[in-house]
C-alpha cells in the first residue's frame, strides 16, 4: 500500500473541472514554474508552515524543536501558527475522506480532482486512488503532465478527465523557467490529445514569459497539430508570492510582476482555436 | 433602472434629509390619566401624527416620511414611563389590509364593537381611535401633496388608504402609509411578509390593463428605495436590524409551487439596488427549479448576505408539529430574521429567551465530571441540564405580553375579531420562541472531554477544571490538544451526534410546553447577538474557547474549529430532525468571493444550495466575503462606506457596526482563503 503527503483537501473546488469538485492536493513536484503561487506543493518532503501574522516571539517553538522548526514546535505554539504541510494518506484512508461527499459531488454533476504539486510525481498512488474511486465518481486529473510516458498511460487509463498545463512548447524558455525539460509534456500531451479522454488546456500568461507573441503563437501551433480546438489562458495572479514566507522561502520572480499579461485571443481565434481567458487582470 | 430611479437612489444615499428632523419627545402625561393602557397607546399615536409634518423628497411618489426623530411619552403617577418600542417581530394583515381598505377595517371595527357589547370597549375605543387618527393623517398628507407632491402620488392618495387600491401603484402607497404609521406606533421589526403574494393580484391586474411592465418595476424599485429611507430611526441593535424581511415563493398544501412573476421581478430588483432592505427570503424545498437558485446565488454573490434560504419540505411540517393549522403552516414567512411566524395571524415572542448550550455543558462539567465514571454518565447531566435550562425558560416566563399596541391590532386578524389587544394575546397565534446559542461550541467541547479524558486519558478531570478555571493560562498546549479535537462542522458523526443530543433534549424538554399566553413554546437554533452577549460571562469551555470568547452565529460552526470545508459542513449541519427546531436560526456559511467570479462558480454555488435543501436542512444563509476588504474596511472606513455584510438575521453596512460584531464576521473568515 503506498502512501503519500496531502497538503490540502478542497471540498468546494468551483475551478477544477465539471460540476463541485472535491480537489486533493498531492505534496511534491518535480517543476520548480517561477510564478509558483504553492510553494508548499513543491517539496515532496512534509515541512513546517507558520501564519505570519500573530506571533507573539515567545520562542516555544524553537525551544521544543530543540534550536530550529520541527515537528515538535506545532503543539507548542500558543497562537496555533504552526501546522505541518502535508498529511500523510494511505489510498483508503483518503477514500474514506472522500466517500462521504461523493454523494453532493455526483447530485451536482462533479466528482474528485488530483492536483498538487505534481500528482503523476506519484503514480503509484494516483492510481490506487483512482482505481478505488472508479465508478464511485468522475475522475480528473490536473497536471503538468511531467513524467514517463509508461506512468502516464497508467494514469490515462484510470482517469475520466484532465486539466493540462501547457506553458512553454520552447525547450530552453521551459527549462530556464521551469527547471525542467518539456518533452516528456509534450509527448504525453500528443498521447493525451489522441486518447479521446476529454481534457482542457490551460495556459498561465506570464508577463513576459508566456503571454508573448511568440510563445502563445508556438503554443497554438502546436495544438492544432494536435487537433486542440479549445485552450483556456490563466492571467497570472499578482498574489502568487503570498505563501512562500510561510514555509520560510523567498519568492523572487525573474519576471515583472507588475505588467499586466496580455492574452492576444485574436491569435487563437486566427489559429481556429477558441480562448477563454479566465479569472484576473490581463490585457487582450 | 430608469433615470428616475438613479435620481431618487442618490438622494437616499446622500442622507441629508435626516438633518431636516424635528427632535424633541413630546409629554402627554396630563392627557394619559385616568386612561387605560389601550388608551393611552392610542393617544401616545394620535400625538405623534398630530405632531407630524408632511413633506416629500425629491423624486419620491410614495411620501410618508417621518419629520420627527422622537415619540411621544407618558409617566404615570407612580413615575413610570411607557415602554419606549411597542410590538414587533411579526407581520401585519397587509392582505386584508389591501383587500379593505382603511374606511373597510374602521367599518369591520364598528360591526365587530355591535356586536361585542360593551364587552371589549376599551379595546374597540382605542382601535378606533388609532384608525381615526391615521385616517386623519392621511387626509392631511392628501392635501398636502395636492399642492407639494407629484401629480400620481396626488392621485392615489384621492383613493387609498380609505379605499382599497386599484392598481399595483397605489398598493405601495397603501402599503408605504401602513408602513409609516406603525413605525409612529413604536411598532419594531415588522416584515413584508409574502409581498409577492399578496400584491401579485394588483400587478397581474395593471399588466392586463397594459401598463408596460417597465413601469410596474420602476414603481417596484423605488418602492424598495422607499424602505431605506428613516431605517435610522427604527428599533435595532445595530443600523440594518430593522427585521425589513420579504419572503418569496413557497408550496402550498398541494403542493404547487407559488413562485411567480412578481417573485422574479423582487429578485431583479433587490439584485441591482443593491440595498440592505429589504431583506430577501426564499421558500424553496426539493422540487424547486435549479434556475432559482442560480438567481439566488448571483444576490449571494453581491455580498449583501441574501437571500435566505427557508426549506418548506421541513419548515411547514414542522409548524404543523407544533398546532398550527395546515393552511396557516403553508402560509408562513420569517417574524425579522429567521423566526418562523404566520402573517397577519401570528403575535408571537419569537426571541423570549435563549437555551445557552455551552453554558450548560460547562456548569454540568464543574459539578459533575469528577463523579462521571463514563463519558455516558456525564452525557446524563449535561442532558438534565438541558432539560433543566429548558424548564426555566417556561417557568420564568410567565405572564409575558407586549405592550399595548392598538393600532397594530386592527392589522391582525384575531385582534379586531376577538377584541382583544396583540398585549391581551388576541392573535390566533401566541406562541413564545427560544433561541438555541452556541450548539458547535457545547459539542465541540464534550467530543474533546470524551477524546482526551475518557478515550485517551492525556489528561485528568482536575488537570482540565483547572485549565478552564484558569482560562488556560499556563495550559496553553492542553488548549492546543483540545482545539485539534474533532469539531462540528467537519462531518464527524461522533461529534454530530453529542449536538444531535442536545438538540433533541431541548426540543423535548421545550417544545409544545404552553405558555400563559395560550400558546406553546417553541425551541429554535437562532443565536441573534447572543452570540456575543451570552458567552460574554461564560468562562472557558473545553472546545479550546477562552472566558467571553464569542460563539458561531446562530445554527453554524465554532469560530474555534477549522472546518473541513463546506460540504462536510452542510452533512454535519442536517444530520438532525430539523421540524423540531421551527423556532429557526439558520446554518450561515462563508465563501471567498471568487467562488462567484464566473458563471460556473455561480452554477455551483447554486448545487451547494441544492445539496443542503435536499439533505434537509433548514434554513441556510450564504457570505460572499473577502477578508482582505473587510480588514482594509477596519483599516480605512472612510472608502468602505458602501460595503454590507451579513450579521445574523439581518444585513448591515460593515462600517457601521459595533467592533465586536466586525470582529465576529473577521473571524468567520479566517480559514477562507
Amino acid at each position: 500500500m503506498s502512501e503519500a503527503l496531502i497538503f490540502s483537501i478542497e471540498e468546494f473546488s468551483v475551478h477544477d473541472g465539471p460540476g463541485i469538485r472535491t480537489t486533493v492536493f498531492l505534496k511534491g513536484c518535480p517543476l520548480r514554474c517561477e510564478w509558483c503561487h504553492n510553494p508548499e506543493g513543491q517539496r515532496f518532503e512534509n515541512e513546517i508552515v507558520k501564519s505570519q501574522t500573530g506571533c507573539a516571539n515567545c520562542g516555544a517553538c524553537v525551544t521544543a524543536g530543540g534550536g530550529r522548526l520541527d515537528e515538535k514546535s506545532v503543539d507548542v505554539c500558543p497562537n496555533r501558527l504552526l501546522r505541518m504541510s502535508g498529511e500523510p494518506y494511505t489510498p483508503e484512508r483518503l477514500l474514506q475522506r472522500l466517500y462521504r461527499l461523493l454523494p453532493i459531488l455526483n447530485e451536482a454533476g462533479g466528482g474528485v480532482t488530483f492536483s498538487g504539486g505534481e500528482p503523476l510525481a506519484q503514480p503509484d498512488f494516483l492510481c490506487e486512488c483512482l482505481d478505488l474511486l472508479k465508478g464511485k465518481t468522475h475522475r480528473a486529473v490536473q497536471t503538468s503532465g511531467y513524467c514517463s510516458a509508461e506512468e502516464f498511460r497508467r494514469v490515462l487509463g484510470r482517469s475520466d478527465f484532465f486539466l493540462y498545463d501547457l506553458k512553454l512548447p520552447d525547450p530552453a524558455a521551459h527549462r530556464r523557467y521551469t527547471g525542467a525539460d518539456n518533452a516528456p509534456i509534450l509527448r504525453n500531451f500528443r498521447t493525451l490529445s489522441g486518447s479521446g479522454t476529454p481534457f482542457i488546456t490551460r495556459i498561465p500568461l506570464i508577463p513576459g514569459v508566456t503571454d508573448t507573441e511568440e510563445n502563445l503563437a508556438a503554443a497554438a501551433r502546436f495544438l492544432r497539430e494536435n487537433g486542440v480546438r479549445s485552450v483556456e489562458l490563466l492571467p497570472y495572479n499578482r498574489f502568487a508570492g503570498a505563501k512562500y514566507a510561510s514555509v520560510g522561502r523567498r519568492y523572487h520572480p525573474g519576471f515583472d510582476e507588475n505588467a499586466l499579461p496580455r492574452a492576444r485571443t485574436a491569435l487563437f481565434k486566427n489559429a481556429g482555436i477558441d480562448a477563454k481567458v479566465l479569472w484576473g487582470e490581463h490585457i487582450d | 433602472m430608469t433615470e428616475h430611479t438613479k435620481k431618487l437612489l442618490e438622494y437616499l444615499q446622500k442622507g441629508d434629509y435626516r438633518k431636516e428632523r424635528v427632535r424633541g419627545e413630546i409629554d402627554v402625561s396630563a392627557e394619559a390619566r385616568g386612561r387605560s393602557e389601550l388608551r393611552r397607546d392610542a393617544l401616545l399615536f394620535r400625538v405623534m401624527l398630530e405632531n407630524e409634518t408632511p413633506g416629500i423628497f425629491p423624486y419620491d411618489l410614495f411620501g410618508f416620511r417621518r419629520s420627527r426623530t422622537d415619540f411621544a411619552f407618558y409617566t404615570d403617577d407612580s413615575g413610570k414611563r411607557n415602554a419606549q418600542w411597542s410590538a414587533g417581530n411579526l407581520t401585519p394583515d397587509y392582505p386584508r389590509a389591501l383587500a379593505l381598505g382603511m374606511d373597510g377595517l374602521r367599518a369591520d371595527l364598528l360591526t365587530k364593537k355591535e356586536a361585542d357589547g360593551g364587552a371589549h370597549g376599551e379595546f374597540y375605543a382605542a382601535a378606533l381611535e388609532t384608525v381615526d387618527a391615521a385616517l386623519s393623517y392621511a387626509d392631511r398628507y392628501r392635501d398636502f401633496a395636492e399642492a407639494n407632491a407629484p401629480e400620481p402620488l396626488f392621485r392615489a392618495l384621492c383613493r387609498v388608504p380609505r379605499q382599497k387600491p386599484e392598481s399595483f401603484y397605489e398598493a405601495c402607497v397603501f402599503l408605504q402609509f401602513i408602513i409609516f404609521t406603525l413605525r409612529c406606533n413604536r411598532n419594531t421589526h415588522l416584515g413584508l411578509g409574502r409581498f409577492d403574494q399578496y400584491m401579485l393580484p394588483f400587478w397581474r391586474a395593471d399588466v392586463r390593463k397594459g401598463v408596460p411592465e417597465e413601469t410596474l418595476f420602476e414603481t417596484l424599485e423605488e418602492f424598495f428605495i422607499s424602505q431605506n429611507f428613516d431605517t435610522d430611526l427604527y428599533q435595532g441593535m445595530q443600523l440594518g436590524d430593522n427585521g425589513q424581511s420579504l419572503m418569496l415563493g413557497g408550496y402550498d398544501l398541494d403542493g404547487n409551487d407559488r413562485y411567480n412573476e412578481l417573485s422574479d421581478a423582487v429578485m431583479r430588483a433587490s439584485l441591482e439596488l443593491r440595498l440592505i432592505d429589504p431583506k430577501i427570503n426564499l421558500r424553496v424545498g426539493k422540487k424547486t427549479p435549479a434556475d432559482r437558485f442560480i438567481l439566488g446565488t448571483r444576490m449571494t454573490r453581491q455580498g449583501l448576505g441574501f437571500p435566505q434560504y427557508s426549506n418548506d419540505d421541513v419548515v411547514i411540517p414542522g409548524l404543523i408539529r407544533l398546532g398550527y393549522a395546515p393552511e396557516d403552516a403553508a402560509d408562513y414567512t420569517v417574524a425579522a430574521c429567521w423566526e418562523f411566524t404566520i402573517p397577519g395571524k401570528g403575535a408571537e415572542i419569537v426571541n423570549i429567551d435563549q437555551m445557552v448550550f455551552p453554558k450548560v455543558v460547562r456548569r454540568e462539567l464543574f459539578a459533575h465530571l469528577e463523579e462521571s465514571e463514563t463519558f455516558e454518565d456525564l452525557l446524563e447531566y449535561v442532558k438534565l441540564g438541558v432539560a433543566y435550562d429548558a424548564g426555566e425558560i417556561v417557568g420564568k416566563r410567565k405572564g409575558v405580553h407586549y405592550p399595548a399596541s392598538p393600532y397594530l391590532s386592527v392589522l391582525i386578524e384575531g385582534c379586531a375579531g376577538s377584541g382583544k389587544d396583540v398585549s391581551e394575546y388576541g392573535a390566533k397565534y401566541n406562541n413564545f420562541g427560544a433561541h438555541g446559542v452556541g450548539i458547535a461550541n457545547a459539542a465541540d467541547s464534550l467530543a474533546a472531554v470524551r477524546e482526551v479524558i475518557y478515550e485517551k486519558r492525556e489528561c485528568t478531570k482536575r488537570e482540565l477544571l483547572q485549565a478552564l478555571e484558569k482560562n488556560f493560562e499556563g495550559y496553553g498546549k492542553l488548549r492546543n490538544r483540545l482545539l485539534s479535537c474533532p469539531k462540528m462542522g467537519s462531518d464527524d458523526d461522533r461529534t454530530d451526534g453529542l449536538a444531535q443530543v442536545l438538540l433533541e433534549t431541548y426540543a423535548a424538554a421545550l417544545n409544545g410546553k404552553p405558555n400563559d399566553a395560550g400558546g406553546v413554546f417553541r425551541a429554535g437554533t437562532g443565536s441573534a447577538h447572543e452570540y456575543y452577549y451570552s458567552a460574554r460571562n461564560v468562562g472557558a469551555t473545553p472546545d479550546g474557547r477562552k472566558a467571553g470568547e464569542m460563539y458561531g452565529s446562530g445554527f453554524s460552526p465554532s469560530l474555534t474549529g477549522r472546518p473541513t470545508g463546506p460540504l462536510s459542513c452542510i452533512r454535519s449541519f442536517t444530520k438532525f430532525d430539523m421540524t423540531r427546531l421551527v423556532n429557526g436560526g439558520p446554518l450561515s456559511m462563508e465563501l471567498h468571493d471568487s467562488v462567484f467570479r464566473d458563471e460556473d462558480g455561480i452554477e455551483k454555488v447554486a448545487g451547494l444550495v441544492t445539496a443542503f435543501i435536499r439533505l434537509g436542512g433548514h434554513q441556510l444563509q450564504l457570505n460572499s466575503v473577502n477578508r482582505d476588504v473587510l480588514l482594509d474596511a477596519q483599516a480605512h472606513p472612510e472608502a468602505h462606506r458602501d460595503l454590507i455584510v451579513r450579521v445574523w438575521g439581518w444585513s448591515g453596512y460593515f462600517v457601521e457596526l459595533d467592533r465586536q460584531y466586525q470582529e465576529h464576521i473577521l473571524r468567520r473568515t479566517e480559514f477562507l482563503i
